[in-house]
C-alpha cells in the first residue's frame, strides 16, 4: 500500500470514527454527565486520561520536533510546520477531552478570567495559551525562512523563541504528573517520580507519533535507517525503556517496602480488574513496540511500533489515574451510604469511550489534513521564498 | 555568496549563534519569573470573599419560655451558644464540631435530615455514617462515625480549585461558590476524607413518568435559591457540608445537629470558652480523623 492510499484509508476512517463518536458527543450534549461512568470517589476517568496523554503528546512532539530542528537532523528541520502543527493538534484534543469532562462546561473560560495561580491546574491552563501563542507565532516565523534547511528567520526571532516554548513543552506533562504528586489523599500518586514518569512518558509517546508521522512525510524510496526516522526511532525505543525503568523502581520500591500506602493501589494495577491494561496493553503493547522498532527494517513495520506507542502510553496514565482513586483513606465510607456514583469501581461507559473515539479520530483526521497540505503547499511557499 | 562565519551572524545559517541562546535564554527566563511571580502571590496572598466586621453581626430573641439553667437540653445550651456566637463579627466566630461516638447510635438521621435540608440529589452526600466493627463474632462491637466536613484549617480542598471557587470563610468553614465552580472534580480528588460529592444532575425520578415536585424545590446553601433545572448550578458542581451556613444566619444550629436522637453531635463557637462545645473540645478522650495528613480538621470525635 502507498503512502497516498494509506493516508486516504487513515483519513476515511478518521471520517467514520468521527461520525460514530459524534453520537456520544451529542448525548454529553443533551444529557450532561448522567451517561458518564465516573462518580464522587473515582472523579476522574477515561477523559482525563486522554486529556493528560494529548498533552503529554502535544510536549513531547515539540519537545523532540524542535530539538531535533536546532540539532539540524535532516527532516525535522524541513518539516518544522508539521511539528508544530501536530504539537497543536494533540494539545487540543487534549483541551477538548477535559472540557468535556468538565461538570460546568460553559464557564471553563473562568479558568483564563480569574484563575487561581495556587492551583496546578489554572497554571498549566495558563501555560497552555501561551504554548499556542509560541507555536503560531513559530508557525508564521517558518514563513519568514530563506529556505527550508535554514536554521533562523530573517528576523532572527525564530530560533529565540523556541526556547521557551521548548521550556513549556517540558514543563506541562510534569506538572501534569505534578497535579496528581501534589495530592497527598492519594498516597499512590504522593511521589516526587510522579512528574518524570509524565515527562518520560510524553517524550515517549511524543517522539513516536512524529515516529508515525515522518513515515509518511519521508520521500519514496527513502531506507527506514535515513534521518529522521533513525534519530526517533532511537529516541522512542530509549524513552520506552526508561518509562520502564522509571516504572520498576517506583513499583519495586512500594513493593519491597514491609508496610507501603501505595501497596493496595499498585496491587490494583497489577492484580486488579483491570489487570489487563497493565500486563497486555502497557508492557504487553510496550515490548511489542520495542521489538517491531528494534528489528523491523521497513516503514510499515517501524510505524506499527510508534503507533503502538502513541496508542497503548495511554494505559500509563489510566494505570496512575484509576488505581490511585480506587483506594479510599476513609475505610469504611464506601459502605457507609450507598450509589453507584459512591462507587470504588470505574469502567469508562459507552458515551465515554465514544466521546474518546470522536476526540482521537479529529486528531488523526487533522494531522492527516497538516500532513497533506503542510507537506506539499509548505514545501512550495519555502522554494519560492529562498 | 557569504562564508559560514557570515552567515552564522546572521543568525540565518545552520547553526545556533550565540545571539539566538541569549535571546532565547532571555526569553525563558522571563517566562520562568512570571511564573514563579504567579503562583507565589496566589500562596501568598490569596483573594478574600467575605465581608467580615460589624455588619456580620447577627441579633436573635433571647428565648423566654425555656429555662437556659440547669440541667438543660444540650440543643438549648447550644442555640443559647450560638445565639452570642452570631452577636459577634464573623471573624470573631470559629465554628467547630465534636462529635460523641459513644452517643451515636448509628441511626443516619442526621444523614437524611442533611439530605432532606440541602435537597441533596442522589449520589450526593454531606454526612454519610461510618460504621467500624471491633472484635471476632460473638465478641464483637460497633461503633458509628459520622462524617460531615471537616472544615480543615488547612483544606488541601482549596488550593487545588483552580477558579477560586472555593475558600475559608473567616468563621473557619470552608465554602463552595457555585457560580464559579467550573466542575473539574479537582477538590473531590483533593480531599482525604471523600468529602466532597458531585452534583452529576441525577434526580430520584429518573426513569419515572414525571419528576416529583420536592425535586423541583430550590435549595438554600449559602443563603442563595439554588435551581438545579436545566443544568443550573449546583448541577456539575462540587458539593459539600457548610455546616448549614444559611441555618447559621437566621439562628438555627445545622440540621445534623437538631435532628440528632442521641445528642451526640455538638456544635458552636470554640472562640466562646464557656459555650458547651468548648467544653466538650476540651475533654482528653479527642481523636481528630487522619491527622497524619496536617489537614487540622476542626471537627472531632469522643471516644
Amino acid at each position: 500500500m502507498t503512502k497516498q492510499r494509506t493516508l486516504a484509508v487513515l483519513a476515511a476512517l478518521s471520517l467514520l470514527a468521527l461520525a460514530v463518536g459524534a453520537i456520544g458527543v451529542v448525548e454529553k450534549f443533551l444529557t450532561g454527565e448522567r451517561l458518564a461512568g465516573y462518580g464522587s470517589y473515582v472523579p476522574w476517568g477515561l477523559w482525563v486520561a486522554l486529556y493528560f496523554h494529548g498533552v503529554g503528546i502535544a510536549g513531547g512532539v515539540f519537545a523532540v520536533g524542535a530539538v531535533g530542528y536546532l540539532a539540524g537532523v535532516p527532516g525535522l528541520r524541513e518539516h518544522f510546520r508539521v511539528t508544530l502543527w501536530v504539537s497543536v493538534v494533540a494539545l487540543a484534543v487534549g483541551l477538548l477531552a477535559i472540557w468535556m469532562d468538565l461538570g460546568q462546561q460553559w464557564r471553563a473560560y473562568r479558568i483564563l478570567i480569574d484563575p487561581s495561580f495556587a492551583s496546578m491546574l489554572a497554571f498549566n491552563s495558563w501555560m497552555y495559551v501561551f504554548f499556542f501563542a509560541a507555536m503560531g507565532l513559530l508557525f508564521l516565523l517558518t514563513f519568514n525562512k530563506r529556505g527550508p534547511s535554514a536554521l533562523n528567520d530573517r528576523s532572527g526571532w525564530l530560533v529565540p523563541l523556541i526556547f521557551p516554548a521548548l521550556l513549556m513543552a517540558i514543563a506541562f506533562p510534569s506538572q501534569s504528573g505534578a497535579v496528581f504528586g501534589v495530592v497527598d489523599a492519594k498516597p499512590f500518586w504522593t511521589t516526587s517520580l510522579l512528574p518524570m514518569l509524565f515527562l518520560a512518558s510524553a517524550v515517549t509517546a511524543g517522539s513516536a507519533v512524529l515516529l508515525l508521522v515522518h513515515t509518511f512525510l519521508a520521500p519514496e524510496g527513502t531506507p527506514a535507517t535515513g534521518q529522521p526516522l533513525r534519530v526517533l526511532r532511537h529516541v522512542t525505543i530509549g524513552g520506552v525503556v526508561a518509562y520502564f525503568v522509571l516504572e520498576f523502581a517506583e513499583y519495586s520500591v512500594a513493593l519491597w517496602a514491609p508496610a507501603s500506602a501505595a501497596r493496595e493501589s499498585l496491587e490494583l494495577v497489577l492484580f486488579g480488574p483491570f489487570w489487563w491494561t497493565f500486563w497486555l496493553v502497557h508492557l504487553g503493547g510496550g515490548l511489542l513496540a520495542l521489538l517491531l522498532m528494534t528489528v523491523g527494517r521497513t516503514m510499515p513495520v517501524i510505524g506499527t511500533g510508534a503507533f503502538l506507542v502513541a496508542v497503548t502510553f495511554i494505559s500509563a496514565r489510566l494505570n496512575i489515574l484509576i488505581p490511585g482513586q480506587s483506594v479510599q483513606e476513609l475505610r469504611g465510607l464506601r459502605e457507609a451510604f450507598t450509589h453507584p456514583r459512591l462507587s470504588l469501581f470505574y469502567e469508562a461507559t459507552l458515551n465515554e469511550y465514544l466521546v474518546a473515539v470522536f476526540l482521537s479520530a479529529l486528531g488523526v483526521a487533522l494531522v492527516v489534513l497538516g500532513i497533506v497540505i503542510l507537506s506539499r503547499g509548505g514545501a512550495t511557499r519555502e522554494a519560492t521564498a529562498a | 555568496m557569504p562564508d559560514e562565519a557570515t552567515r552564522l551572524n546572521e543568525g540565518s545559517g545552520q547553526r545556533l549563534s550565540r545571539r539566538d541562546l541569549v535571546r532565547g535564554a532571555a526569553l525563558a527566563a522571563v517566562g520562568v519569573t512570571a511564573s514563579v511571580a504567579s503562583v507565589t502571590t496566589a500562596r501568598i496572598a490569596p483573594r478574600k470573599h467575605d465581608a467580615t466586621g460589624p455588619a456580620t453581626a447577627r441579633q436573635f430573641p433571647e428565648p423566654t419560655t425555656v429555662p437556659l439553667d440547669g440541667d438543660v437540653d444540650p440543643l438549648i445550651r447550644m442555640q443559647a451558644d450560638l445565639r452570642r456566637a452570631m452577636a459577634k463579627p464573623v471573624e470573631e466566630r470559629r465554628w467547630t464540631m465534636v462529635i460523641d461516638t459513644r452517643k451515636c447510635v448509628g441511626c443516619h438521621a442526621c444523614t437524611i435530615a442533611c439530605i432532606a435540608e440541602n435537597k441533596l440529589p442522589p449520589g450526593v452526600v454531606y454526612r454519610p455514617v461510618v460504621q467500624e466493627e471491633f472484635g471476632e463474632y460473638p465478641n464483637v462491637q460497633l461503633r458509628y462515625f459520622p462524617r460531615p466536613c471537616m472544615q480543615c484549617d488547612e483544606p488541601p480542598c482549596v488550593p487545588v480549585c483552580p477558579v477560586n471557587a472555593t475558600w475559608k470563610r473567616p468563621d473557619g468553614v470552608v465554602a463552595v461558590d457555585y457560580d464559579r465552580c467550573i466542575g473539574c472534580r479537582y477538590c473531590v480528588v483533593a480531599c482525604p476524607y471523600g468529602a466532597r460529592t458531585s452534583d452529576f444532575g441525577l434526580d430520584y425520578s429518573d426513569g419515572t413518568p414525571a419528576p416529583q415536585p420536592y425535586e423541583e424545590l430550590p435549595n438554600h446553601e449559602y443563603g442563595k435559591s439554588w435551581d438545579r433545572a436545566n443544568h443550573g448550578s449546583p448541577v456539575g458542581n462540587a458539593r459539600k457540608c457548610q455546616f448549614c451556613l444559611h441555618r447559621l444566619e437566621e439562628g438555627m444550629l445545622p440540621q445534623c445537629v437538631t435532628t440528632c436522637i442521641g445528642r451526640a453531635t455538638y456544635f458552636g463557637d470554640a472562640n466562646d470558652p464557656d459555650s458547651l462545645v468548648s467544653e466538650k473540645a476540651r475533654e482528653p478522650n479527642q481523636i481528630r480523623l487522619l491527622e497524619e495528613h496536617g489537614t487540622k480538621p476542626r471537627v472531632s470525635y469522643l471516644v
